[in-house]
């Protein structure tokens, strides 16, 4: 029995004629399907008329080859939450994970990109996907008891719309929703009446806008470490500030039977060399992420697994178009074309990465053009781009953040950039420094620089901020009307084919003007021992232990 | 000898006074502020500006200076800017468990590196001597990150024989304790060999080189009695100065290796409130282990005069 709107029907058809003419592969209808709510049975309706023999991997959630054994504890390693955690306003990975062990998302993003339903049990748009309907899980209740509903939602959607609260959410939602946009139909019905249409509308209430942990009605802003509240697998039974926590199993979680898992030991541990010595001595089981610097050494221990998912996290390198040397986009095509892709990854990350395109329409996202030429390294090309420019020899400073591997990233530029006669010097500079505050934001002013940016659901999380006349974190400074026109398009549009029309031109677009160096798209690690089971890698670093279990 | 420990006494306020001062006019210098670590890079401008007015970030260096001496005399050393956490207790828990971890490495330390030397300064260019001295200089200067990791692997990963991380749990008795500590406490070890048995051997060359020692010799004292009974002595006092002013690093100084063995200490504390701009933390951990640096500077100053009477009464 399918409860699937006449809108959701009809887009089933619209995908099925996708498929069948071979524009999208069926992995890609998954995804597709899933952000726009189609029911299971619809799915496979659509798969079964495309010949499908079923054969495309389910990742709904984690699945293991052993069955599930209940019991024992978990020890994780992570780095220690730098602030008091709030879930509304976190924004870095202790805290992060920390929350999430507690509290929980309407939606979760699987690792292919296509959405779990959590706390919504079902969704759709309306024919123009400005109307967003999400009907609420019945039966699940807070850890205190309270049940959980429409209420709940609403206090918290409109906690993060709120300026003051200063949620890392509002510039997620900023253009899309705004407050007063929330709209409780009933006890399990919510409505979100978006400020224009976009269609990709669920992931920006999914766990990759990771603010988005659905408080109880009444929750205050920074009480959360005292009184940990949530919806989630796991109760918070002890927090001590920069040494760990210690989380039990949730006898009253909805889903029932699970978490497989009796308890969760966490520990914090800033060095990635640290951790991985944790856990190589057996005093953790699991680290929550393994970058490769610093962990080389497990990548070859036999004792150790290493799970690698591909991820859209990122670093942007960006030129100011409107100072000098970069005004002319022949300057900025030559750096681009000093890199050796390939190489860098290798060097970097031992090939766990995929190559940049100097766009953000990473190969991870489904409507990502696969058609479009890979830049590679050309010197001559890069050196004939210089002179025709006027601009041979010239000499760049460049911002270099001391963040995991980017000092290493830029010692590869500057030599690669030498070949081409570019003098590439470097400043390095403290992540402190390089964020800033107040006036002085290093990273949206300075004239050139690399900054880092942890994974996004959808290439709109990054080119609306990044590239848009108006966007906030547009470093480059770039400003194109038709850009701007295709990004409304493309969010607007519900008909794959022609969104991704918009996104080819989008793609050659950035290519042309080249405002950012975007080299390589990191892979994600994790590592754990070898009898962990029922966990995978998270493109976002994210957390969700709801089906760990120790074999 | 009373009117040396007043007198130096005395001069400990004074300098921590200063020494705040300091600390507070280099906070004011450096870049970044509190509000935004609290808030994160994704809060506009107002936000942070309101914080900071919050926690007076915002009033004139001065008065900020003021209200916080006001209070830190009283013992109320505020909360921690980034945790909310007390700092006093916050400061003290820290300040234990890096003496314990500096008590370990001493009290192996000592008697070892005085014996070594000492076997050194009689043995002087023999075998024995050559020995020491090339091996105590060399781990002097391996940094404590590599000597750290190598025993780490070696005796954690390899042969299981130690637990990492160093913390002990909390409610371990002191032998459990001990045993956790070994293994951080050995490349601190490492460091102070070279320190400590170089300045007991040179303390011991030229204490037997005195005149007192031949005459002594002459006589017909045992040899035993001489090393032993006089020279050592003599030879102390360079010695225990040197483990004065080593003790203020051991105690405070030690962020490599805290953070390396993941132990809860203040020198990591320090560390973290310092690139967390968290300013009262900040100040209360550098003042106690200034704080720490004299009085045991003070306390080897006075085993020395009781070791050497010269210094007693001033010569």
């Amino acid at each position: 029995m399918t409860n699937d709107t006449p809108v959701q029907r009809e887009y089933a058809d619209h995908l099925l004629h996708e498929v069948l003419n071979g524009r999208m592969s069926r992995r890609e209808l998954i995804v597709r399907a899933s952000v726009f709510g189609l029911s299971a049975t619809l799915v496979g309706q659509v798969l079964a008329a495309c010949g499908s023999s079923g054969s495309s991997t389910s990742t709904t959630s984690p699945t293991a080859s052993l069955s599930p054994k209940l019991g024992g504890t978990l020890k994780v390693a992570m780095p220690s939450p730098t602030v008091t955690v709030d879930p509304t306003t976190m924004y870095d990975t202790g805290s992060i994970a920390i929350a999430q062990m507690v509290a929980e998302y309407l939606v979760w993003v699987n690792n292919d990109l296509s959405l779990r339903p959590v706390l919504a049990a079902k969704w759709s748009p309306d024919s123009s996907a400005k109307v967003w309907t999400f009907n609420l899980r019945t039966g699940a209740t807070f850890q205190d008891g309270k049940p959980f509903g429409a209420d709940d939602v609403v206090a918290t959607m409109d906690i993060l719309l709120n300026p003051k609260t200063v949620s890392a959410a509002l510039s997620a939602f900023q253009g899309i929703l705004s407050q007063g946009g929330v709209v409780k139909v009933d006890d399990s019905t919510v409505e979100f009446h978006l400020d224009q249409p976009f269609a990709d509308f669920p992931y920006i209430v999914a766990s990759t806008n990771y603010d988005c942990l659905i408080m109880p009605k009444g929750y205050k802003v920074g009480t959360w470490q005292k009184n940990p509240v949530g919806t989630g697998a796991f109760k918070m039974t002890k927090f001590t500030a920069k040494q760990g926590a210690t989380f039990a199993k949730n006898p009253t979680y909805w889903d029932t039977g699970k978490p497989y898992l009796d308890a969760v030991d966490v520990q914090f541990i800033e060095e990635t060399q640290a951790q991985a010595l944790a856990l190589q001595s057996g005093s953790v089981d699991m680290m929550l992420s393994t970058p490769y610097q610093g962990a080389q050494a497990l990548f070859t221990d036999p004792n150790v697994k290493v799970l690698t998912t591909p991820s859209t996290m990122m670093r942007s390198l960006h030129m100011r178009v409107d100072t000098e040397p970069f005004t002319d986009k022949r300057v900025r095509q030559a750096l681009a074309y000093t890199l050796d892709r390939p190489a860098i990854i290798k060097n970097l990350f031992n090939d766990k990465a995929s190559v940049g395109n100097d766009n953000v329409f990473a190969p991870l996202y489904p409507l990502s053009p696969k058609d479009v030429t890979q830049r590679a390294q050309d010197i001559a090309k890069a050196k004939q781009l210089l002179s025709d420019a006027g601009k041979s020899g010239v000499t760049m400073t460049l911002n270099v953040e001391e963040f995991e591997e980017v000092p290493q990233y830029a010692t590869l530029l500057q030599q690669y950039a030498k070949q081409a006669g570019i003098n590439l010097k470097l400043n390095q500079v403290t992540v402190t420094y390089w964020y800033g505050s107040g006036n002085n934001q290093p990273w949206l002013q300075a004239p050139m620089g690399i900054t880092d940016w942890t994974f996004r659901g959808v290439p709109s999380q990054y080119f609306l901020p990044m590239y848009t006349s108006k966007g906030v974190w547009n470093s480059a400074q770039f400003k194109n009307s038709q850009f701007d026109k295709l990004a409304g398009q493309y969010d607007g549009t519900i008909d794959v084919a022609t969104r991704k029309g918009y996104a080819k031109q989008m793609v050659e677009i950035m290519l042309d003007e080249t405002p950012y160096i975007i080299g390589y798209w990191i892979s994600v690690n994790r590592a754990m021992k070898q009898n962990v089971q029922g966990v995978t890698a998270d493109p976002a670093e994210f957390i969700d232990l709801t089906t760990a279990f120790l074999a | 000898m009373g009117r040396l420990i007043v007198r130096r006494l005395l001069l400990v306020v004074p300098t921590l006074l200063l020494l705040s001062v300091l600390i507070f006019l280099m906070l004011g210098v450096v870049p970044g502020d509190p509000g935004r670590v609290k808030l994160g890079p994704y809060a506009p401008a107002s936000a942070v500006a309101q914080y900071d007015h919050q926690i007076g970030y915002d009033r004139p260096l001065v008065e900020r200076y003021g209200s916080w001496l006001g209070g830190f005399v009283v013992l109320h050393w505020g909360e921690s800017w980034n945790t909310n956490q007390p700092v006093f207790s916050l400061t003290m828990q820290r300040l234990w468990a890096s003496i314990q971890l500096a008590f370990v490495a001493l009290v192996i330390i000592i008697p070892l590196a005085i014996v070594l030397g000492v076997t050194a300064a009689l043995h002087r260019d023999g075998i024995a001597d050559r020995i020491i001295t090339v091996v105590s200089l060399s781990l002097t200067v391996v940094p404590e990150f590599v000597s750290g990791v190598v025993l780490i692997v070696l005796f954690v990963v390899g042969l299981k024989l130690f637990h990492f991380p160093a913390a002990p749990p909390p409610g371990s008795g002191p032998l459990t304790r001990l045993f956790y500590l070994i293994l951080p406490a050995i490349p601190l070890m490492f460091v102070e060999m070279g320190y400590i048995a170089r300045m007991a051997r040179a303390g011991m060359i030229e204490a037997l080189n005195m005149p007192y020692i031949r005459t002594a010799t002459l006589n017909g004292l045992p040899r035993r009695r001489v090393v032993y009974g006089h020279a050592l002595r003599n030879a102390m006092a360079p010695t225990v100065a040197v483990i004065g002013t080593q003790i203020g690093w051991l105690v405070g100084g030690l962020v490599v290796i805290e953070r390396l063995f993941v132990y809860p200490g203040v020198g990591k504390l320090m560390a973290d409130s310092a690139t967390f701009k968290d300013f009262p933390v900040l100040e209360s951990t550098v003042l106690v282990v200034a704080a720490i640096y004299m009085l045991s500077n003070l306390g080897a100053d006075i085993i020395v005069a009781f070791l050497d009477p010269r210094v007693r009464y001033g010569r």
